[in-house]
């Protein structure tokens, strides 16, 4: 099927338009949905990942890419919904409290989408009670947090004690990440991964997941 | 040795009597206010509220006093006015969140919102949106991006140059007296006078305009770098041309009351990796750098001063070839940026303006002992030969244990004080 080919370049290329309208025709010609995420949006994404980690792509390219996916997830996304189709999990991910940057954040929202996720984006500088209300109310399978700055990258440890006391820090996956954030913090405040960057985050959350399911 | 002959010495990659130490000097190299009053609390000098001379990261201004009770060799001119766009002067109190009381600029208007964040106006005209940001309980600010629609077809680089243009007289005569006066420290003296960064992601959402047009999203910015690479290179090239007039005339007024030129703070790198590729850097940025050092180099005996976050190390010929003297802030904890490479390797070509310690972990959250040693280490790595301006990795954060910073002072002195011939508690590390 070119189409599908069609959309991974568009993708891959970061090429917004293209990937709006050839999802649009796709669906019109009788494509399935599960087929564009399947076999154009999830390998697109990634070869886009692969192509960070062997950094070919950098920051901008990767954005151009999630916005292309992001245009075409708008067509195929309630295609999806309405026929209740699964994801490969349900995740929440924010910017911890007192810290406004989101750049990072918005990379691994996309790249977690771009991979079959469903992804309840929290924004930043986000409260620990909000992380605890999209478990408990919302269903997230795994809470994704992330911090650039160290005077309050404290606020992870604030999140997941939150997330103890509410007692659902059993039935959720901890990830994080973010500059100041390394493997052993991460430990430390008893996260249950790390991940240095937006590609491997996608491999960590589906590790997550699939440890949750077992 | 001066304070001024020991930077100079150093930065002529020559070894001084002793390391110099800068802080306070830049927007890069500074305390956060709250530190600031922490250390002169410390040291027992007269209590009064620290002046915050920075207002998006509310870094204080480290008086002299104070840089006496530092061993500081440098002075800093930091501009006439704030990146909120209002001028540095008629101070008025101001609480912090942690409840400190401190004095900001006259114009330093803030409102609170209802989620209880500060907001702050550019040019301090609060009946205009906020430009910037400080969270409820928060230490600093950060910029609000207020991106207004753009026609791609139809895309002016003019829209992106409104805060660049020919330096207005107001200006001029300040730096004139501004530096006059730092000279006068004996101290050497670094100046920021603007106008030569190049995408710095921190300017671009236009923090100081009011109605900030063209591209400001930050996310648009690093995309444009990409896909509208000739509208970024006809900003580029622009700002380039206003920079070396305006350089002429801000030469014809400072001279040599300084002796480091603050160029350009945009990041290249980032934690585990950089922002573009080394081909990208060369094809987008290195041109216009080149021609302000270039300039600067053919007419002023001024140093130039290049400064980047995260791992830097692929970019560090392609800096020391655009003219760059000085790098900061020499992130060791980002990937590949190994002290004993960066020395061995780059060394006697580019003078490290920072890399003391480690702002992200040891001096935060490790114990003074921890502190004292990575300060040790890094000054007889850094300081062979010199080229080497004792400096923290970026600014002091609000929240580092004073302590930790006294240790890390201390540490220096008594490096200094071994090269002296006291080698006796250098052996204890």
């Amino acid at each position: 099927m070119p189409q599908l080919e069609e959309l991974f370049e568009a993708v891959v290329n970061g090429d917004r338009e293209a990937a709006s309208r050839i999802t649009q025709e796709a669906l019109a010609g009788g494509i399935d949905a599960m087929d564009l995420l399947e076999k154009a949006m999830i390998p697109a994404m990634d070869e886009v990942g692969r192509r960070f980690e062997c950094e070919d792509y950098f920051v901008p390219e990767l954005l151009l890419a999630a916005r292309a996916m992001k245009a075409s997830m708008e067509f195929i996304r309630p295609v999806l919904a309405e026929r209740g189709a699964k994801p490969a999990g349900r995740v929440a991910i924010g910017t911890i409290k007192g810290d406004l940057h989101d750049i990072g954040k918005n990379l691994v929202a996309s790249m977690l989408e771009g991979g079959g996720f469903e992804v309840i984006d929290l924004g930043a500088d986000v409260a620990p009670e909000r992380f605890v209300d999209a478990v408990l109310n919302r269903g997230a399978q795994v809470v994704c947090l992330s911090a650039l700055l160290t005077v309050t990258m404290n606020s992870m440890r604030t999140t997941i004690e939150a997330l103890e006391r509410a007692g659902v820090r059993d039935r959720v996956k901890v990830l994080i990440g973010g500059a100041p954030v390394t493997a052993q913090f991460a430990r430390e405040i008893r996260a249950d991964a790390y991940s240095e960057n937006a590609n491997s985050a996608v491999a960590a959350a589906r590790q997550l997941v699939a440890a949750q399911v077992a | 040795m001066t304070a001024r002959e020991r930077v100079l010495t150093t930065l002529s990659h020559r070894e001084p009597d002793r390391i110099p130490i800068d802080f306070g000097t830049t927007s890069v190299t500074g305390m956060h206010v709250s530190t600031v009053a922490a250390l002169r609390d410390y040291y027992g000098l007269e209590r009064r509220p620290v002046k915050v001379q920075e207002c998006l990261q509310m870094l204080g201004l480290i008086e002299a006093d104070l840089q006496q009770a530092l061993g500081i060799d440098v002075e800093g001119m930091l501009g006439r006015k704030t990146n909120f766009g209002f001028p540095i002067r008629d101070w008025k109190p101001w609480r912090l969140n942690s409840g400190l009381d401190v004095l900001v600029p006259g114009d330093f208007n803030t409102t609170v919102d209802a989620n209880g964040d500060t907001l702050i106006y550019p040019q301090g005209d609060t009946s205009v949106a906020p430009s910037g940001r400080m969270p409820a309980g928060g230490h600093f600010f950060d910029v609000i991006v207020r991106q207004e629609p753009f026609d791609d077809e139809n895309l002016n680089p003019s829209d992106n140059l409104e805060e660049y243009g020919p330096v207005d007289p107001v200006a001029l005569e300040y730096f004139a007296h501004a530096t006059r006066t730092a000279r006068a420290t004996g101290r050497a003296v670094v100046a920021s006078f603007g106008g030569t960064g190049f995408g710095d992601i921190a300017h671009v959402p236009g923090p100081a305009l009011k109605h900030p047009k063209g591209i400001r999203d930050i996310a648009e910015w690093y995309m444009s770098t990409t896909s509208r690479r000739g509208y970024i290179h006809q900003i580029f090239s622009a700002q380039c041309d206003y920079a070396i007039a305006n350089l002429e005339r801000i030469y014809a007024v400072v001279g040599d009351n300084i002796d480091i030129a603050f160029i350009c703070g945009t990041d290249f790198g980032t934690q585990s990796s950089t922002f573009c590729s080394v081909n990208t850097f060369r094809d987008l940025y290195f041109p216009y750098y080149k021609r302000v050092n270039d300039w600067i180099h053919a007419h002023t005996p001024w140093k130039t001063f290049k400064h980047s976050c995260g791992s830097v190390v692929r970019f560090i010929d392609s800096f020391i070839e655009a003219g760059f003297d000085i790098l900061n802030p020499v992130q060791c904890s980002a990937a590949g940026m190994d002290p004993e490479v960066l020395k061995s390797k780059y060394g006697d070509r580019v003078v490290f303006w920072g890399g003391g310690v480690d702002t992200q972990h040891v001096l935060p959250f490790g114990s003074p002992q921890e502190v004292r040693e990575q300060v040790l280490r890094r000054c007889d790595i850094f300081a062979r030969g010199g080229g080497f301006v004792f400096n923290t990795i970026h600014n002091i954060q609000a929240g580092t244990p004073v302590e930790n910073i006294v240790a890390m002072f201390d540490a220096v002195n008594e490096f200094n004080g071994e090269r002296s011939g006291n080698a006796a508690t250098r052996r204890a590390v």
